[in-house]
């Protein structure tokens, strides 16, 4: 025997959806790829699990660590409860959509599971929905895929907005060639941390506190990174974003930019200009994306929004104007409020207070002879 | 740009306050007088900007409020970064205040016998059971670490332990205690610390602040 209150209990990173949030959530992602489909981006949708070698293969290999995994007892090989989408994506465009005209333009959403949550974001179950632009390597494709990206969110009434750009290859390329690779030198990287990136750096030491130094609004990183020499392969990659930057300028000046030039956690597939979407006065990143290679070696971009957090940014759903009908109302009554946007509760016995029965069930109106009537 | 957003900035309670406060007032920041008053009981107060508070909180919770947005601005120690090891945080600015060490010490008759390429497990009283389990791993030592949240000096005459880890400065404590400071697992200096998304959504106001800490650091190495 289990008690109601254990049986409530789930486990970590995962929770129930009640109203009105469950249909908050399902109508927001409509109104998302509603609007990823009138930009050109056509909805795919893969399954939930598949075999682990194709799941973690070329993008997803990252997702590794996070992926749930179980046995398949049909073909006894080993399947991968997705953690990413966007693999999944990556996947389908290489080889079933691999005969479709490019640009290949795809959106998707739908639920992943992680194995482990972080302290700041424990959800291990939270839903996925983006776009993936397949088969052009263009500045223009990168800058599309952002604006899109954060249109689509201030559609949604998400406030303030905000992009920060970063180049995952840049400080990889610079360890190299500078043959300074180290562990604690790219933690406290990703920290920012001047100091230690200072005593670690050894022949980079400057150039890579320049770079931690360079993070900040766009146009004065960009400033920041022309000044600096960088190796040939290093400053094509600074070219592009700046490429990029103008490209987005031009589309959406009123968006904010930022730029990160050591950003590199969470971004190990990508294999060009990357981005984090954020929204003011919310801890949480909304999204992220940025340029992959797929397992075919097809240059591709892509973005994807964490709804979780985009839910949290959104503005409260509008409550629904819900009439209760009681008991044997005819009902093409019922049907004609319907029709003009009223959700209607049906009585299921007669009662002898309709007010105290249509406030118990959350209504605003009852349904007397053919009209409404306040329960107020 | 004008911003109405309230800014907080967590500030670490005892020894480090007394060294961050000439450099919080040097970038321009003046808390209320009530700041300055040992009995007080407020634990947030208003400064010299109508939209920036301060708080004070222990230095292990500067580092939570900030990596979870709570404060956007904070002071503290490495040591605390690096046994919590927050993503959100980032350490832009070392004030180079707060200079200590954090170090592994045993009693003084056992470090002269001990020979630690021998150990394959040991058992240690700490504030810092991540970074101690660390350390000790990647020299391939199960580290057990027990727990402790002051007074560390007193665990291995207890007999709780032989082997503490913790921060030291003068060395005095340790060796009223009968301890010797046998090995240095980081040197620790406070940091200027920014939680990241705030960092991102606010990037004029916040970089306009770090940069402001980093001349008062500036002026303060130059007197």
């Amino acid at each position: 025997m289990t008690d109601a209150p254990i049986r409530a209990l789930l486990p970590a990173g995962l929770r129930d959806i009640l109203p009105p949030d469950a249909d908050h959530e399902a109508g927001v992602v409509g109104q998302l790829m509603a609007h990823f489909a009138s930009q050109g981006y056509e909805r795919v949708k893969p399954p939930l699990i598949e075999f682990e070698d194709t799941l973690l293969d070329g993008a997803g290999a990252a997702t590794s660590g996070q992926t749930f995994r179980v046995m398949d007892p049909v073909s006894q090989r080993m399947m991968g409860l997705r953690a990413d989408i966007t693999p999944q994506v990556a996947r389908l465009a290489a080889t079933r959509l691999g005969g479709a005209p490019r640009p290949l333009r795809l959106s998707y959403s739908g639920q992943v599971l992680r194995v482990k949550g972080s302290q700041l974001r424990p959800e291990r179950q939270f839903g996925q929905a983006g776009i993936e632009l397949i088969g052009s390597a263009t500045a223009d494709a990168d800058a599309e895929v952002v604006i899109l990206a954060a249109e689509s969110l201030h559609e949604l009434g998400v406030p303030g907005v905000s992009v920060d750009l970063s180049l995952p290859t840049l400080v990889p390329a610079l360890l190299t060639a500078f043959a300074v690779d180290d562990e604690r030198l790219r933690a406290a990287l990703d920290h920012k941390d001047v100091a230690v990136v200072a005593a670690l750096g050894g022949a980079a030491a400057s150039v890579l506190t320049a770079l931690v130094g360079a993070a900040g609004p766009a146009d004065r990183a960009l400033t920041a990174l022309d000044a600096l020499d960088l190796p040939p392969q290093a400053a094509a990659e600074r070219d592009r974003l700046a490429t990029v930057v103008a490209l987005i300028r031009a589309e959406a000046p009123d968006l904010v930019l930022t730029v990160d030039p050591v950003e590199n956690r969470g971004f190990e597939y990508h294999a060009g200009v990357a981005f984090t979407l954020f929204t003011k006065g919310q801890g949480n990143e909304v999204g992220r994306g940025g340029r992959y290679l797929t397992s075919a070696g097809e240059p591709a971009t892509g973005a994807t929004l964490f709804m979780d957090t985009v839910l949290a940014a959104v503005p409260a759903a509008k409550p629904v104007r819900r009439c209760y009908v009681p008991m044997a109302t005819p009902r093409a009554w019922s049907q004609a409020l319907r029709t003009q946007g009223w959700v209607t509760v049906a009585g299921l016995e007669t009662v002898a207070d309709v007010v105290a029965e249509a406030k118990r069930l959350g209504c605003s109106h009852f349904l007397a002879a053919g009209s409404l009537v306040n329960v107020d | 740009m004008p911003s109405v957003d309230k800014l907080v900035i967590a500030l670490p309670k005892g020894r480090i306050l007394d060294e961050a406060m000439p450099l919080v007032r040097g970038a321009g920041i003046e808390p209320e007088a009530e700041f300055d008053n040992p009995k007080t009981r407020l634990l947030r107060f208003a400064t010299n900007h109508p939209h920036i508070d301060i708080i004070r909180v222990r230095s292990f919770d500067v580092a939570t409020f900030v990596a979870f947005g709570a404060a956007h601005l904070g002071i503290c120690g490495n040591d605390v970064l690096m046994e919590f090891d927050y993503p959100e945080l980032y350490a832009p600015l070392d004030l180079g205040i707060g200079k200590c060490r954090l170090s592994v010490a045993e009693p003084a008759d056992l470090a002269e016998s001990d020979d630690p390429r021998r150990w394959s497990h040991v058992r240690i009283a700490t504030k810092y059971p991540e970074v101690t389990r660390r350390h000790f791993a990647a020299r391939g030592v199960q580290a057990e670490c027990v727990k402790l949240n002051g007074a560390m000096e007193l665990a291995p005459s207890l007999g709780l332990c032989s082997r503490i880890v913790d921060l030291v400065s003068t060395g005095s404590t340790l060796k009223a205690n009968g301890l010797k400071e046998v090995e240095v697992l980081a040197e620790v200096t406070s940091r200027l610390i920014v939680n990241r998304a705030a960092l991102k959504t606010r990037p004029d106001e916040l970089t306009g602040w770090i940069s402001s800490f980093r001349t008062a650091c500036e002026a303060r190495r130059a007197a």
